[in-house]
């Protein structure tokens, strides 16, 4: 068996969203629309605006939808803008949205795909 | 000239207007009192443009609304095209019709929000709180209490009350008797059969008594009353009733909150919830209710006599009712509060007076139950309007068909074969697209795929059930059509369920006998038994009921035999692999061990 490599990747951005339960997939699917490849989903209750909107705030979910999206640093601000419209988070109570720098990931290259980029 | 810019910097320019504000400027500083100690900070309300609270709203009712008219709309297309296309009648009322689906939908949709927002949470409470603070013969005997009271807050529960004015007096005088005066009686029963059920499923719980025994012995006295019964002749014409009374009962209210109490307690039992936990309450909540009609109807049987219903009953009919309270509007209302509300004040003292409990939120469970009430008061007045009236009057002209009928010019439409060949599947479609379309069912499904590793794909479970009632709704459309006596479909149908049951695992048997009480919605019941009782009508049987009783019978044996065969087959499957490891372990020993 061939000897086990690492391959590092650098250059990248966690965008985490937080969203009401149900909209993830909105969500998911705009960012994949802009090039992000993957993303990761769990569930979490959230407060905050919701007390504060009155009678209004019963219309807004507690259960929260956490996405986990990383992109690269050329695609994060396309990304983020793409995820801000499809949640239409300029409405009160409908979530919120950040950006992480990370330091670095690993995970499944293609073979050839690190032997084209190791080349240049 | 070369200038280079970078593209994220294009970007930024080239996108939506960015403002970049700093978060230190938006958060409140803090205040300080004279010793210098920070003030606890309080966030003001959120003054909301019109806009911003239409953006709100808007997706929160959306959704709601679309849910309901996904369980409301297909059915009432299907009734609606069929009569207009195979019977070429058109609809009548359709306005009244169509306005009475309207509320159904709306009805539904506050019912169900105001069942999320305010009784849950209170049934959450007691079931946690409950079981910590007082004895086990305390919990149970609430738990009965409370069996009572969500059988009332039912809604399906109104279409037995409706069903009970088409009932011909002279030729099924007990029926007649249970549905009218006895009206209130036959739900206090029903729920009463309700409550033991769920103390014997939550002892269940803490005991761990196998459900497969709690089956037998219950369905020992059903069938032997029901043996009984149907050798009188003036009683007998109650079994379809009573069978039909263990779907009506297992509904949207029952099942999640005698749930959320039975796992309450077996969890506070000390004993750890295993995945099965929450399953066998629903069975034995459809089975109970069918003793408990059938040993009130021998009740009635032995203190009244026929005549003198039919008596009393030509006599009300003659004195007619215009009191204020039986009119329409206000029926409903008095209708929907009675439902409601004494559910809701037992709740509130059991936890407020008896456990000491301090209500969390009152403002928005105050909310919650008045959605709930408006939503069955809107929902009863639909029921009465749209769905039963639909559905009753495409039952009474789908014999047309294949029979003379006296409002359809031209009947028999069809051949006789080919008449009653598009009865039953008529029949048929309704109960599978109706089962399919139920969203308790892919609730379950997901349950049982989770429960056996992938084994029972959610998918399957969910055809074998729709498929199942499917055949029931046929079975019973077949039984008002040649008028079998129900006991000749109740007695085999049990048998053979008896029978899988007992080659059937735990699993299995949790899942299939659950599965027939989960499917029957708050719109199908209504729907069919208003079917079953306009075709029954429209055909002089003396009655329409048992066909629910049929659509329960059938995915109870359609999920076992499903069962049996998915274990069939991965045992023969495993077989097969240990055959294969053998000779490849015979031929190449060193590889293997390596």
């Amino acid at each position: 068996m061939s000897k086990r490599e690492l391959t590092v990747l650098t250059d990248l951005s966690l965008i985490t969203c937080i969203v009401q339960r149900g909209i993830a997939d909105d969500i998911v699917a705009a960012a994949q629309e802009a090039g992000s490849q993957g993303a990761t989903i769990f569930y979490a209750r959230g407060t905050g605006v919701r007390e504060r909107l009155g009678i209004v705030g019963l219309a807004v979910e507690v259960e929260k939808e956490v996405i986990n999206i990383m992109v690269s640093d050329s695609q994060k601000d396309r990304v983020f803008e793409k995820i801000y419209l499809a949640g239409k988070l300029d409405t009160p109570g409908m979530g919120l949205i950040y950006v992480t720098p990370l330091e670095k990931a690993a995970t499944y290259i293609p073979e050839e795909i690190i032997e084209k980029l190791a080349s240049k | 000239m070369t200038n280079k810019i970078r593209y994220g910097d294009y970007f930024r320019e080239a996108s939506i207007a960015r403002k970049i504000i700093s978060y230190n400027d938006l958060v409140p500083a803090l205040q300080y009192d004279s010793e210098g100690n920070a003030l606890p900070y309080r966030a003001a309300k959120i003054q909301l443009r019109a806009f911003d609270a239409y953006r709100i709203i808007k997706p929160y009712t959306q959704v709601r609304i679309v849910e309901q008219m996904k369980a409301v709309l297909p059915l009432a297309l299907y009734l609606v095209f069929f009569q207009i296309l195979i019977l070429r009648q058109s609809v009548e009322e359709s306005s009244t019709i169509a306005a009475g689906l309207v509320a159904v939908i709306l009805g539904l949709m506050l019912f169900m929000e105001g069942l999320k927002v305010g009784l849950m949470p209170l049934g959450e409470a007691l079931g946690s709180s409950l079981p910590v603070k007082s004895t086990l013969p305390v919990v149970l005997f609430i738990t009965c209490l409370l069996g009572i009271g969500v059988t009332y807050a039912e809604p399906a529960i109104g279409a037995l009350k409706t069903a009970g004015q088409i009932v011909d007096v002279t030729q099924a005088p007990y029926l007649y008797a249970l549905l009218n005066d006895w009206a209130e009686v036959l739900v206090l029963i029903v729920g009463l059969g309700v409550g033991l059920a769920a103390v014997l499923g939550t002892s269940r719980f803490i005991y761990g008594w196998g459900l497969k025994k709690m089956i037998y012995f219950t369905l020992i006295p059903a069938l032997g009353l029901s043996l009984y019964i149907s050798t009188q002749e003036d009683l007998k014409t109650i079994l379809g009733l009573a069978w039909d009374c263990g779907a009506v009962t297992t509904g949207p209210v029952t099942v999640p909150l005698v749930l959320a109490l039975g796992i309450g307690i077996s969890s506070s039992a000390g004993k750890k919830s295993s995945s099965l936990s929450g399953f066998g309450i629903v069975t034995l909540a459809s089975l109970f209710p069918i003793i408990a009609v059938q040993l009130l109807a021998l009740y009635v049987a032995a203190t009244n006599d026929p005549e003198s219903i039919i008596q009393a009953a030509l006599m009300s009919t003659q004195a007619v009712n215009t009191g204020l309270l039986q009119q329409t509007p206000w029926l409903e209302i008095v209708g929907g509060l009675r439902a409601i509300v004494p559910l809701v004040i037992f709740l509130l003292l059991v936890l407020t007076v008896f456990l000491k409990e301090r209500l969390q939120r009152p403002g928005i469970i105050f909310y919650g139950i008045s959605l709930c009430v408006i939503g069955m008061i809107v929902f009863s007045l639909g029921l009465n309007f749209g769905l039963s009236k639909l559905g009753s009057q495409s039952g009474g002209l789908v014999p047309a068909a294949f029979m003379l009928h006296d409002q359809v010019m031209a009947s028999p439409l069809y051949g006789t074969l080919l008449g009653l060949l598009i009865a039953f599947l008529f029949a048929w479609i309704l109960g599978f697209g109706a089962t399919l379309a139920e969203p308790a069912l892919n609730a379950l499904g997901y349950t049982v795929q989770n429960l056996t590793n992938g084994a029972f794909r959610k998918s399957t479970l969910m055809y074998a059930v729709s498929l199942g009632v499917a055949c029931g709704i046929s079975v019973g459309v077949a039984k008002i059509i040649f008028n079998i006596p129900i006991i000749f479909l109740i007695i085999p149908g049990y048998l053979v369920a008896v029978v899988l049951t007992i080659l059937s695992s735990e699993e299995f048997v949790n899942i299939a006998w659950d599965s027939a009480g989960v499917t029957t919605g708050p719109v199908t019941v209504p729907l069919v038994l208003a079917m079953g009782l306009g075709f029954g009508r429209s055909m002089d049987a003396v009655e329409g009921f048992g066909i629910l009783a049929m659509a329960s019978i059938g995915p109870i044996i359609a999920v076992m035999s499903t069962g049996l065969w998915i274990n069939w087959r991965i045992k023969r499957r495993h077989q097969a692999e240990d055959s294969a490891d053998d000779i490849k372990a015979e031929h190449r020993p060193e590889e293997v061990l390596a």
